[in-house]
Formats: structure tokens, sequence, C-alpha cells
């Protein structure tokens, strides 16, 4: 039988085992993770007030429950001879195909002096924060009332929405009760929103901003809007702007800058200010916080940019034959949850026409893992994780996520699990 | 009765619960399952029932697989007028433009002169909800509906 590996069971994992599943028929095919729960940014990107856009996840919960995909969590590939890890050569002599969907989690860091001072946070690692990820759950950042998020695509609109929602505007979301108390009370009032591009030419899309228009509590200015001209007056996003509603005595100013080229940051114990280039002018922005959310880059640095290099196709992610790469860990940090299906559809047709041409052989896959690595998880362990989160929550959410990672292992194994709220 | 039961999908949902639909309706009638995307307008069956399926998506779109299909109903100027159809459609309520892509769908066909039977049922993605707990009844009532259609014809 022909056994393939897919290392990340994130969106783009998960695309490509159901496309496998249809594109190579009696292939065995197992996910392997770094942590013991599936689905990727799904569960930690995903704002946890989408709900309905984390509900992909179900669909994916079907490989493993109806599909025959193992799973494989706790285990993390990591370079050759590092301890705790499996390389990608030992992964390779127990599958016949092995693909990398390891994603891109760490936060491009802005490229400036005073980058590093305390106060300055990732959009990546807060989101993370707030969606209990085991690797960020325990720091709460301290918020302050003035905001500067740097960066104007879509995830950055994440970090404004929810730092200005309500607390009653999490109902229904699975943002722990801790971080939305936590959001309250920083008591925000201004939050600035800066990007380089013209304001028709800004990332994100322009749903997410009419979403803000709903948030009865906040003010709307804009800076720079100059810069669309008149020419494009009609565009999308220019549009969506033009209908939220002006600052006026509003709880919360957000304040939209286009044209806005981040310099400096600046502070003694902490970062006090933001500055700025516009059109050769400097703008100053007093601030607690900054968020950077200018994209991700790989946190296996050796790794992506060898294997890239010397890469067959690396567009399709074919990086050899027998080894492949997916989603943002083979295109980079761009492109949506259902960018992600299209790509894996492609690069499945591609893996089942080598591996016509692939010498027959008789590896062992999972029996290989398990002979060399303990600790791993399965699919089962991950429903025991599920099954608490789902059974903790409180009122006004859908679930309460564990995000301690020995307690997800403890979970996972089916220990009873020494936790106060579990002892009545 | 003879089912053509086709779906528009983007990020896959919509395929999932054909996929269940089919199984659940498999054992009664005689179904047919298929892309919109892989689909041809023009070779639509006058003696099935097409249940359609459709999410939407960007801002009030078709989603992907339906796209082509609805640009190919419009390059053949099709005349659908033999063709019934039921519709479904998915969708989030956080969006304002919540289940448009399955409205311009069936505004689509009936412009092709498709006749619908019964009205559109919408599930909204944000409600918890499972969709084949709404999916499965639509089916059954859209059929129930259909088939003294289908026997007179
Ligand atoms: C904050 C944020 C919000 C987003 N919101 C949306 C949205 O609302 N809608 C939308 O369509 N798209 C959204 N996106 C984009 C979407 O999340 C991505 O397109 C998609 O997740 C990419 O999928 P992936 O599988 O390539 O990577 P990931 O989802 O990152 O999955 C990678 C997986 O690999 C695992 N892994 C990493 N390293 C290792 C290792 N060394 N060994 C083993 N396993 C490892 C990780 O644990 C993870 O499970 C968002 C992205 C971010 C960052
Ligand atoms: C980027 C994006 C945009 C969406 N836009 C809309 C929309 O405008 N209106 C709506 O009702 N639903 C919208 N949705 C929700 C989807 O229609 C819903 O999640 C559906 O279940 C997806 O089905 P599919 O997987 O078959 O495409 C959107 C979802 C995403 C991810």
């Amino acid at each position: 039988m022909i056994q393939i590996a897919i290392v990340g069971a994130g969106p783009s994992g998960c695309y490509l085992a159901q496309a496998l599943l249809k594109a190579v028929p009696g292939a065995h095919i197992d996910i392997l993770d770094r942590l013991p729960v599936p689905f990727g940014l799904v569960r930690y990107g995903v704002a946890p007030d989408h709900q309905g856009t984390k509900a992909v996840a179900r669909q994916f919960a079907r490989l493993f429950e109806k599909q025959g995909v193992g799973f494989i969590g706790n285990v993390t590939l990591g370079q050759e001879g590092e301890g705790g890890t499996l390389s990608l050569s030992e992964l390779q002599s127990a599958y016949d195909v092995v693909v990398l969907a390891l994603g891109l989690p760490k936060d491009r860091a802005l490229p400036l002096p005073g980058a590093a001072l305390p106060g300055v946070i990732g959009a990546g690692q807060l989101t993370r924060h707030w969606n209990d990820h085991p690797d960020d759950s325990a720091s709460l950042p301290d918020l302050g009332r003035r905001v500067v998020i740097v960066g104007q695509g879509n995830v950055a609109i994440d970090v404004l929405r929810i730092l200005a929602k309500r607390a009653e505007h999490f109902d229904g979301s699975d943002l722990a009760h801790r971080h939305s108390d936590h959001i309250a009370a920083a008591g925000i009032e201004s939050i600035d929103i800066l990007g380089r591009s013209p304001a028709h030419e800004a990332k994100f899309d322009p749903v997410m901003v009419k979403e803000l228009a709903k948030l009865p509590h906040m003010g709307f200015a804009f800076e720079g809007l100059a810069h669309s001209g008149a020419a494009s007056q009609d565009d999308a996003r220019l549009e969506a702007l033009a209908n939220l509603p002006a600052a006026a005595d509003h709880d919360i100013r957000v304040t939209f800058h286009f044209g806005a080229t981040p310099t400096r940051l600046t502070g003694t114990d902490r970062v006090s200010a933001a500055q700025f280039d516009c059109d050769g002018a400097e703008l100053s922005l007093p601030c607690d916080t900054v968020v950077s959310a200018i994209g991700f880059e790989t946190h296996v640095p050796g790794l992506r940019d060898d294997l890239l290099a010397g890469a067959e196709d690396a567009a399709l992610g074919v990086l050899r034959p027998g080894l492949y790469a997916a989603g943002w860990f083979a295109r980079g940090p761009r492109g949506t949850i259902p960018e992600n299906r299209q790509a894996a559809q492609a690069l499945a047709a591609r893996i089942a026409q080598d591996l016509g041409t692939l010498p027959k052989t008789s590896k062992t896959g999972a029996a290989a893992l398990a002979a060399r690595l303990s600790g791993l998880t399965d699919y089962a362990g991950w429903q025991r994780i599920d099954a608490a989160e789902l059974a903790a929550c409180d009122a006004g959410r859908v679930r309460a996520k564990v995000a301690d990672l020995t307690d997800m292992l403890t979970l996972a194994a089916g220990r009873a699990q020494d936790h106060p709220e579990t002892e009545t | 009765m003879k089912i053509a039961l086709l779906y528009g999908t983007e990020t896959g949902t919509t395929e999932m619960l054909c996929e269940d639909l089919e199984g659940h309706l498999g054992g009664d009638h005689e179904v047919e399952m298929a892309d919109l995307g892989d689909t041809d307008p023009t070779s639509l069956d006058g003696d099935s029932l097409h249940l359609i399926l459709c999410s939407t998506y960007g801002d009030g779109e078709l989603p992907a697989t339906a796209q082509p299909f609805a640009q190919a109903l419009i390059d053949a100027g099709a005349d659908l007028s033999g063709i019934r159809f039921a519709i479904f459609g998915l969708g989030d309520s956080t969006y304002e433009t919540f289940n448009e892509g399955s409205q311009k769908l069936a505004e689509l066909l009936v412009k092709h002169g498709a006749k619908q039977v019964g009205d559109r049922t919408t599930y909204d993605a944000m409600s918890g909800d499972m969709p084949e707990d709404s999916a499965f009844p639509w089916a059954e009532e859209r059929i129930a509906e259909a088939e003294p259609l289908f026997a007179a014809s």
C-alpha cells in the first residue's frame, strides 16, 4: 500500500488529504502535527467571533472519522539531529510520499528601530493568544488605551475588530472570558491603523470593513484618502470605508491612515510613540501598544529556504519526486482557506501522476513512526480534548479551549486531568 | 424519482453536504451527484428534479464552482424551460450579503426558463446548526412537492 504523510493538519494539509483520497485511491494517508489537535489556523488564526468560518473544520473532521485518514499528533518535524523531533529523512524512509504543509507561523518583524521594545506585538502572536494556542496562551499582553496597528490586511482588521468589540459582542464566540475581560479592562479609546498603500489598494477585503459598521460605539476618521485620487471613487474598498460612521462622540475612535510608511518606534521602558512617513512629513502617534500585522514567515528557515531553492516546480509545490510542499509553507503567507483547496487539488493531481513513475516499495508508515517515537497522539485523543472543551464552556461561549499543552496531552491520553474545574 | 444533485462550492462544505444527501436519498431515488463546475447547463435533463445546493462567497457572489456554470448558461443563452429545480443556499449571517449566491443562481435559472419548485431554503453557518438538519427535510419536502409534477408529465 502506498503510504502518504502530510505534515501539518491545517487547511492545506486537510484539503490535500481530501484531494488525494480521490486522486490516489487505495493509498493510506496520515496527517502529522506538532500539536495534539488538528486544523491549524482554523483553530488558531481565524477570529473567535467568526465561528461560521471555523465551521470548515467539520468537513476536515470527516477525513479522520469516516475516510480512513490517520491523525498523528505531538510530533514535530525538525532539522536533522535535533532532539525530540522527527527529521525529514526519517519521515521519508517511513513514507512513499511526504508533503510539508507546515504553514508560516512566525510574525514578520517590523524592520524598524525600536521594534524590540515591550508593547510591540505581532498580530500572529496576539491572535494565537486570543485563540488559546499553547505557544502563546500564557502571556497576557498589556494593551493600554491607545493602540497602533501597522498593516491593513484582513488579519489587521481582525485585530482591530476584536480590540474594539464590547464584551457582549463576543456572545456565540469561543473567545475565553479571560480575554474579553482583559480587553474590556484596558479601556481602549483610540485605534490607529496604518498602511503604505492608498485606500483602493489596501489589502483588506471590503466585507471585513463592512462588518465594522455594525458596531455602534465606534467612530471612524480617515487620513490619506487623497492618495486614491478621483479615478477610483467607485472602488469597493473606498465605498466600504465611506459607509463607516464618522468619529463624533463615540467611545472608540478608529483612524485609518493610508500612504503611511512606518519609520521608527520610540519609548524608554515601553513603546510610547510610533513614527511614520506620510509624503515626506513625519507623523508621530503616541501609543501604548503597537501591533504589527505585516505578514508571516517560516519558523524552520533552513528547511524551507533550501527546499524551495532546489524545487522542481515551486509554484505547484513539487520539491522533488516523493517530496512536496503545500499551503502557506509552499506559497507564502497569502491567501484564504479556499485558495488552499484549489491549490491542493492541483498538487494532488501531480502527486498521482508522479506515483505512476515511482519505484514500488514496502514502507510501513505510521508503524515505523510508532516504533521510533513515544508520546504520539491520535484522533481519538483530539476527540477527548474536543469533548472536554465543549463540556466546559460557559454562558455565551460555544467552546472553552484547553490552552495548556500538558493539559491537552493528558486529555488526549485519556488520563484523568487533575484540574480544579474537572474535579466536581 | 430521478434526482440530479448539483452543488456549487468554494470551501467544500456544500460538496460534503451533497455527499450526505446522496447517501440519505440514494435508497429511495435514482440520484446522480455532480459539481456545477463540471455541469454543462445545456445538458440538464428534463426527467430529473434538480436539487441545487450553493454557497455564497466574496461579497455575495457565486462560489468558485458555480461561476463557470453561470457564465456558460449566460453565454449559451440556454433555454431551460423543461427543467425543474429546487434550491438550498449556504451562507453566513456575519455577511450583509447573506445567501445572495443561491439567490442569484435561482434568479438566473428562472430567467432562463427553469421552473422553481418550492421556496429557496437557506442555512446560516453562524447558527451553529448542522446543515444536514435543514437540508434533509428541505430535499424531502421538495421531492414530495415535485412528485406529482413529474407523474403528470
Ligand atoms: C490570524 C489569521 C486569521 C485568518 N483568518 C482567515 C479567515 O477568516 N478566513 C480565511 O479564509 N483565511 C484566514 N486566514 C488564512 C488561512 O488561515 C490560511 O490560508 C491557511 O490556514 C493556511 O493553511 P496551511 O495549512 O498552509 O497553514 P496552517 O493553518 O498554519 O497549518 C499548519 C499546521 O502545521 C503544523 N506545524 C507547524 N510546524 C510544524 C512542525 N515543525 N512539525 C509538525 N507540524 C507543524 C501547525 O501546528 C499547523 O497545524 C487567516 C490567517 C491568519 C494568520
Ligand atoms: C471569504 C468568505 C466570504 C463569504 N462571503 C459570504 C457572503 O457574502 N454571504 C454569505 O451568506 N456567506 C458568505 N460566506 C459564508 C459561506 O457561504 C459559508 O461558510 C458556506 O457554508 C461555505 O460553503 P462552501 O464551503 O460550500 O463554499 C463567506 C465565506 C468566506 C470564507
